[in-house]
C-alpha cells in the first residue's frame, strides 16, 4: 500500500481550510513545521506506519477528523 | 487620535512609569503594551504600570533592546497605547506554567467565554493574537504549536529578553511579573491589519537534512548521516573551528514556498550543532546567506503601507541577532529610522513568533 500520508496531509489541509487559499497555505506552513512537507509526499509514497501514526496524532490535535 | 507611542530611560520605576503617564496625558486608549529593559525591577515595574494606568489592559514584557520614536533604545521603556479606532475589543490571557499541557487550552476558554464563540471558529481576517514569551524558557515551540492546533487566528509576537544577561525574562500583565509564562492577547482590531514577517536571507543551493536531532534540547547531532558541525562546514566550504563565525550570516532555513523560516545555530557542542529553535529530523533545511536588513525590512514595510494605504500604528518584534548585527554594521540609526514616519514601537528578542518559532526574524503587526 502507499500514499496513505500524501491522503492524511491533504484531507488535513482540506479540512482547516475549508476551501480558503490563504488558510491553506497557513496549514501547509504547520504542517511543514510539524515535520511533514506536503511536497515530499505522493500517492507513491510509502505507508510509513510511524509517520502514519504521528501525523493521525497531529490530525487529532488539530481537530481534524480522518 | 488612534495611537500614542510613549517612551522613557529614566532610570527608577516610579519616575520612567510617571513619566510614560504624563506622555499619555489626556488621550483614552483601549490597552496600553509596553516593553521594558531588564534594568527596572520586573515586580515593581508591573505593580507601577497597574497602578499608573488602572483598569486598562495594560501587558508587556522584558527587553534585550526598545524601539521607539524611530530609534534603536537601551536601557528604556517604551509604550503603545491603542485607542478604540484601532482596537474595538480585545482580551487578554496568561499562561502561568508553559510546562502545563492544558495552560492554553485554558486561556482559549476563556477567550471564547469571552467572545462568545469557540476560537475554532473564529475569523482569521477579524481577530489577531499577540503573544509575549518566556524568552528563556525553551517553550516557545511547543507552544505556538498548539495555539496552531486550536485556531486559524495568527498570533504574532517575540520571546522576551534581559538585555544579554540570560537569567531571567518576563511577561507583564494585569500588575503581577511572570516567568515560565506567556501573555496571550486575542484582539479584534477596528481597522484593517497585517502581519510584516522579513528575515533578511536568500535560500543557497545546499541543502543539510538534520538526521539525527534531540529536539527538545535544540540539538542537531547529525547532518546527512556525518557529524553536524562537521557536514556544516563542509557545506560552507570552512573549517569546524571557524564555523561558529558564519553562523550569524549563514544560517539555515525551512523553506515554505518562497518563505522561509529562520533557524539559527547557537554554538558547536562537541560535533554537536545547538540552535535557537528546535529543527525537525528528517525535513530538508536550506543553508542561507545573509542579505541587506535594513533595504529588506524598507521594503516590507514600504509593501505593506502601499497595500493597507497607510499605517497608524506598528509593532514590532525583532531578533536581537538582527539587532546585533545592526550595529556591528553601524546600522542601527538606518533601521530606526525605518520607523519613524508612524506611531511605533518594538523590542529586541529572543525569538520570534508566527505559526512557529522562528529565529533572525522581524515580525510586525501592522495597523490601517
Amino acid at each position: 500500500m502507499a500514499g496513505q500520508i500524501k491522503h492524511m496531509i491533504d484531507a488535513i489541509i482540506r479540512q482547516r481550510s475549508n476551501g480558503n487559499q490563504v488558510l491553506a497555505n497557513t496549514t501547509r506552513t504547520k504542517l511543514i513545521i510539524k515535520g511533514f512537507h506536503p511536497d515530499k509526499y505522493t500517492a507513491a509514497s510509502e505507508d510509513d506506519p510511524a509517520r502514519i501514526a504521528e501525523l493521525k496524532e497531529i490530525a487529532k490535535d488539530m481537530g481534524v477528523t480522518l | 487620535m488612534n495611537a500614542v507611542t510613549l517612551s522613557s530611560n529614566k532610570p527608577s520605576v516610579n519616575d520612567a512609569v510617571n513619566d510614560l503617564k504624563q506622555q499619555c496625558g489626556d488621550f483614552e486608549p483601549k490597552m496600553l503594551l509596553f516593553f521594558a529593559s531588564s534594568r527596572y525591577e520586573p515586580e515593581a515595574l508591573a505593580g507601577a504600570m497597574k497602578d499608573a494606568f488602572g483598569d486598562l489592559p495594560v501587558f508587556g514584557c522584558t527587553t534585550a533592546g526598545e524601539i521607539g520614536n524611530g530609534s534603536m533604545l537601551k536601557e528604556s521603556i517604551v509604550a503603545m497605547a491603542l485607542g478604540d479606532r484601532i482596537v474595538e475589543d480585545l482580551k487578554v490571557g496568561i499562561v502561568r506554567d508553559l510546562s502545563d499541557p492544558d495552560a492554553i487550552r485554558s486561556v482559549f476558554s476563556d477567550f471564547e467565554s469571552y467572545y462568545g464563540k469557540p476560537v475554532a471558529e473564529l475569523d482569521f481576517t477579524e481577530y489577531v493574537g499577540v503573544i509575549l514569551i518566556d524568552g528563556l524558557s525553551g517553550a516557545e515551540e511547543r507552544t505556538m504549536d498548539r495555539i496552531g492546533d486550536l485556531t486559524n487566528v495568527l498570533f504574532v509576537g517575540g520571546s522576551a529578553g534581559d538585555d544579554l544577561g540570560f537569567r531571567a525574562t518576563y511577561v507583564f500583565a494585569d500588575g503581577e511579573a511572570y516567568t515560565n509564562a506567556a501573555v496571550l492577547a486575542l484582539l479584534k482590531p477596528a481597522t484593517e491589519f497585517d502581519i510584516i514577517k522579513t528575515q533578511s536571507f536568500a535560500a543557497m543551493d545546499t541543502k543539510l537534512i538534520p538526521t539525527k536531532v534531540n529536539e527538545e534540547a535544540r540539538e542537531v547531532l547529525e547532518f546527512n548521516g556525518k557529524p553536524a558541525a562537521t557536514a556544516y562546514a563542509e557545506a560552507l566550504g570552512v573549517s569546524p573551528e571557524d564555523l561558529p563565525a558564519h553562523f550569524m550570516q549563514h544560517p539555515v532555513g525551512l523553506l515554505a514556498g518562497d518563505d522561509i523560516f529562520v533557524r539559527s545555530p547557537q554554538q558547536v557542542a562537541g560535533e554537536s550543532v545547538i540552535f535557537y529553535c528546535s529543527v525537525k529530523e528528517g525535513i530538508d533545511l536550506s543553508l542561507l546567506q545573509s542579505t541587506d536588513i535594513v533595504a529588506d525590512t524598507r521594503a516590507a514595510v514600504e509593501e505593506k503601507l502601499q497595500n493597507l494605504g497607510g499605517i497608524s500604528a506598528l509593532i514590532n518584534f525583532n531578533c536581537i541577532l538582527r539587532t546585533l548585527d545592526l550595529e556591528a554594521g553601524g546600522l542601527s540609526a538606518a533601521y530606526g529610522s525605518l520607523f519613524s514616519d508612524f506611531p511605533a514601537i518594538g523590542f529586541s528578542t529572543y525569538g520570534e513568533e508566527y505559526i512557529g518559532h522562528i529565529n533572525q526574524t522581524a515580525t510586525m503587526l501592522v495597523f490601517r
